[in-house]
C-alpha cells in the first residue's frame, strides 16, 4: 500500500492499461452478412470503429455486361437476398424506362403483390433476427413462421422460395395461381396473430427496451448528409419514401401510410419496420382487391417472350424468338436511373446500354451502403453491447452491400 | 394522394404493475405457452391419424415430404417423348440463355435427317434454377421438375449429370409442359420487326 502513494506514481502506466483492439466478425453471428469491425476499446465504450466491407463480393457489376439484358434478373435476386423481388422489379423498371415502354396495369399490380410479399419475408427477417440477437429467440421464431407463410405465397406465385427470378424486362412470369386470393388472405390473418404474440413479447419488455432505446442514434440532419433512406431516415423523422415521393407502378392509386418516427434510434428504427409490415399488407390486401384482368407482358414482340404455341405454329416467331436469344434484346442507347423502395431504402439502378444485347453497365445504388459508413458515427462513445442492436437495426445484407 | 404518414409512438412508458416484473412474466409466460399447447396438440392429433387438424409449422422430413406448388422449379430434365427418343434437337438456345453457363450440348443427326443431342451434360453443381432453359426451348423438350430432394452429393464432379440421367418420360412432365404452354400467352404475334 506504501507504493501506491508514494510521490510520482502514475496508477495508468504502472498497471499497463490501453485501449484493446480487437476484431469483432467476418464469422462473428451477430455479423450477419459477413462483415468486420475493427473496434479499439476502452474497458467497455468504443473508442474507434473501422467497418471492413468487401467479404461477399461477388463482381455483380461486371457479370452483368456479360450477361442478356434479361440474363440479369437471376443476379439481381441474389442483391438483397431477403428481399428478392424488389430487386428484379428496380431492375426491369429501370430497363423499361430505358426503352420507353409501361406495362399493363395487371403486370403493375403483379409486381406491386410481389414487391410487397418481399419486402414483408426482408422485415420478417431483419426484426426476427434483431430480437435473436438480443436474445429473444422466441420472438424470433414466432416471425421466422410468418415468413415461412409468405415464402409459401410467393413460391406458389414465382416459383421459388428465395430467388424468385420473376420479373422481366416488359413483364413478369406467371399469372396469380387459382386460389391465391384465399390462401393470402389466410397467411395474413395468421401473419397478424404471430405479429400480435411478437410485439407483446417485446414492446414492453425493460430488457429490449433499455438495449434498444437512445442507442445507436443519429440526427435528423446527419441522416440526410450521410445518404440515409428507407426506414432508417423514416425513424428520424424524415417521411421521405420512394413509394410517395416519386409513385412508380400503381403505388399512387393505393391506401396507405408511411410510418415515421422521431428521435431515430433503435427503438424508433424497430417500430418503423415493425408498422410498415402492417402497411404491406394492407397494401397486399387492396392489389388483390382491385386488381384488374387482362394481359401481363406488354403487347410488342420485341419486348415480351412469346408465347411456346406461337413458337411451335409460326416460323416468324420462331425465327424472332432464336434471334432474340442468341443476339439478346437490343435496348437502345442510353442510359437511365430508376430509384424504387427497397426493404431497406432507396435501391436505384443505373444503366447504361450501347444499343447492344448486353449492358454496357449497371450500377446498384445499395441502400446498406451508406448506412454502413455511418456506423462510426453512431456507435463511437457507446458501449460494445449497443453495437449489436445499431447493426442489427442498420440491416446489412451482405449481398446488396458488397455485391 | 392517399398516402398518409402515420407517427410510430416510441414513448413506450411502463406502469407499476409492468415493472413488477412477475406480472409481466407470467404475460409472456402466457404467450409462449399457448404457442407450446398448440405445437404440442398438434403432434397429439398427428399420432392419432389426424393429420388434417394439425396446426405445426415443421415437417418430419423423411418420413414426410412436401408437394411443391405447381410453379415450383426444381431439377431442370431433358422430355423423353413416348417413342422412347428425347425431343431436344440440340439447337443450342438454352446452352446460350444459361446464365452460369451450365449446359453444354453436342450435336448430332439420326439417319432420317433428324437431329438429336450425342451428348447434354447439364452441370448440377453450377445450375441455378432459374429456369430461363425451360422458358426459352422452342421443342418443349427441357423443363423444370418438382424433384427437390437429394440433389446433394459429396462432389462436385458427381452433380454432372449426363443425358441418360436427365431424360423423364413424357407422361410425367405433363402437367409442368401444360403450365409452361400457358404462359406469356394472349398477345400478338412477330409483326414484321427484326
Amino acid at each position: 500500500m506504501s507504493e501506491l502513494i508514494r510521490p510520482g506514481y502514475d496508477f495508468h502506466k504502472e498497471t499497463h492499461t490501453e485501449p484493446m483492439v480487437i476484431n469483432m466478425g467476418p464469422s462473428h453471428p451477430a455479423t450477419h452478412g459477413t462483415v468486420r469491425f475493427f473496434l479499439t476499446l476502452d474497458g467497455e465504450i468504443i473508442e474507434q470503429i473501422e467497418v471492413e466491407i468487401g467479404y461477399l463480393h461477388r463482381a455483380f457489376e461486371k457479370e452483368c455486361e456479360n450477361q442478356f439484358w434479361n440474363g440479369v434478373f437471376p443476379y439481381t435476386d441474389r442483391l438483397d437476398y431477403t428481399a428478392a423481388a424488389l430487386n428484379n422489379v428496380g431492375y426491369a423498371l429501370a430497363a423499361e424506362k430505358l426503352i420507353g415502354i409501361t406495362v399493363p396495369e395487371r403486370c403493375q399490380y403483379l409486381r406491386v403483390i410481389a414487391g410487397e410479399l418481399a419486402r414483408l419475408s426482408g422485415h420478417y427477417t431483419n426484426l426476427g433476427a434483431a430480437a435473436l440477437e438480443l436474445g429473444a429467440l422466441t420472438a424470433f421464431i414466432y416471425f421466422v413462421e410468418a415468413r415461412e407463410l409468405v415464402w409459401d405465397l410467393i413460391e406458389s406465385l414465382c416459383g421459388a422460395r428465395l430467388t424468385h427470378n420473376y420479373v422481366r424486362i416488359g413483364g413478369v412470369t406467371a399469372d396469380l395461381p387459382e386460389g391465391f386470393a384465399e390462401h393470402a388472405r389466410e397467411v395474413f390473418r395468421r401473419n397478424r396473430e404471430l405479429w400480435d404474440d411478437f410485439a407483446k413479447l417485446l414492446l414492453k419488455n425493460r430488457i429490449f427496451l433499455d438495449r434498444m432505446r437512445a442507442t445507436g442514434g443519429i440526427s435528423r440532419q446527419d441522416a440526410i448528409e450521410w445518404g440515409f433512406t428507407g426506414p432508417c431516415l423514416r425513424a428520424c423523422g424524415v417521411p421521405y419514401d420512394v413509394r410517395r415521393a416519386q409513385p412508380y407502378l400503381v403505388y399512387g392509386q393505393l391506401d396507405f401510410d408511411i410510418p415515421v418516427g422521431e428521435t431515430g434510434d433503435n427503438l424508433d428504427r424497430f417500430l418503423v419496420r415493425l408498422e410498415e409490415i402492417n402497411q404491406s399488407i394492407r397494401i397486399l390486401e387492396q392489389c388483390l382487391e382491385r386488381i384488374p384482368p387482362g394481359p401481363i407482358n406488354v403487347d410488342n414482340p420485341e419486348w415480351r417472350q412469346p408465347s411456346k404455341d406461337d413458337i411451335h405454329r409460326d416460323m416468324e416467331s420462331m425465327i424472332f424468338h432464336f434471334k432474340n436469344t442468341f443476339e439478346g434484346q437490343k435496348i437502345p442507347a442510353g442510359e437511365v436511373y430508376q430509384a424504387i423502395e427497397g426493404a431497406n431504402g432507396e435501391l436505384g439502378f443505373y444503366l447504361v446500354s450501347s444499343g447492344a444485347g448486353k449492358p454496357l453497365k449497371c450500377r446498384v445504388r445499395p441502400p446498406c451502403f451508406a448506412l454502413t459508413s455511418a456506423m462510426p458515427l453512431m456507435v463511437k462513445g457507446a458501449f460494445l453491447a449497443d453495437l449489436i442492436p445499431t447493426f442489427d437495426m442498420i440491416n446489412l445484407i451482405g449481398g446488396e452491400c458488397d455485391r | 394522394m392517399a398516402i398518409g404518414i402515420k407517427k410510430v409512438d416510441s414513448n413506450i412508458t411502463l406502469t407499476l404493475w409492468e415493472r413488477m416484473y412477475a406480472p409481466e412474466i407470467i404475460r409472456g409466460l402466457y404467450i409462449t405457452m399457448r404457442h407450446f399447447t398448440v405445437n404440442l396438440w398438434g403432434l397429439a392429433l398427428e399420432a392419432l391419424g389426424r393429420r388434417d387438424k394439425r396446426k405445426i409449422m415443421t415437417v418430419y422430413y423423411p418420413e414426410e415430404t412436401l408437394t411443391p406448388p405447381p410453379a415450383y422449379r426444381g431439377r431442370p430434365v431433358l422430355v423423353r417423348a413416348e417413342n422412347g427418343l428425347e425431343k431436344c434437337v440440340a439447337c443450342g438456345l438454352c446452352e446460350v440463355a444459361c446464365p452460369p453457363k451450365c449446359i453444354k450440348i453436342t450435336g448430332g443427326e439420326r439417319e432420317n435427317g433428324d437431329r438429336y443431342p450425342l451428348t447434354y451434360e447439364l452441370d448440377g453443381g453450377r445450375c441455378i434454377f432459374c429456369g430461363f432453359c425451360e422458358e426459352v426451348c422452342p421443342k418443349d423438350a427441357i423443363v423444370m421438375s418438382a424433384e427437390w430432394r437429394e440433389l446433394c452429393e459429396y462432389g462436385r464432379a458427381r452433380m454432372v449429370y449426363q443425358k441418360e440421367a436427365l431424360l423423364y418420360p413424357q407422361r410425367n412432365l405433363q402437367k409442368r409442359i401444360n403450365l409452361i404452354r400457358s404462359r406469356y400467352f394472349g398477345v400478338s404475334r412477330y409483326r414484321g420487326k427484326a
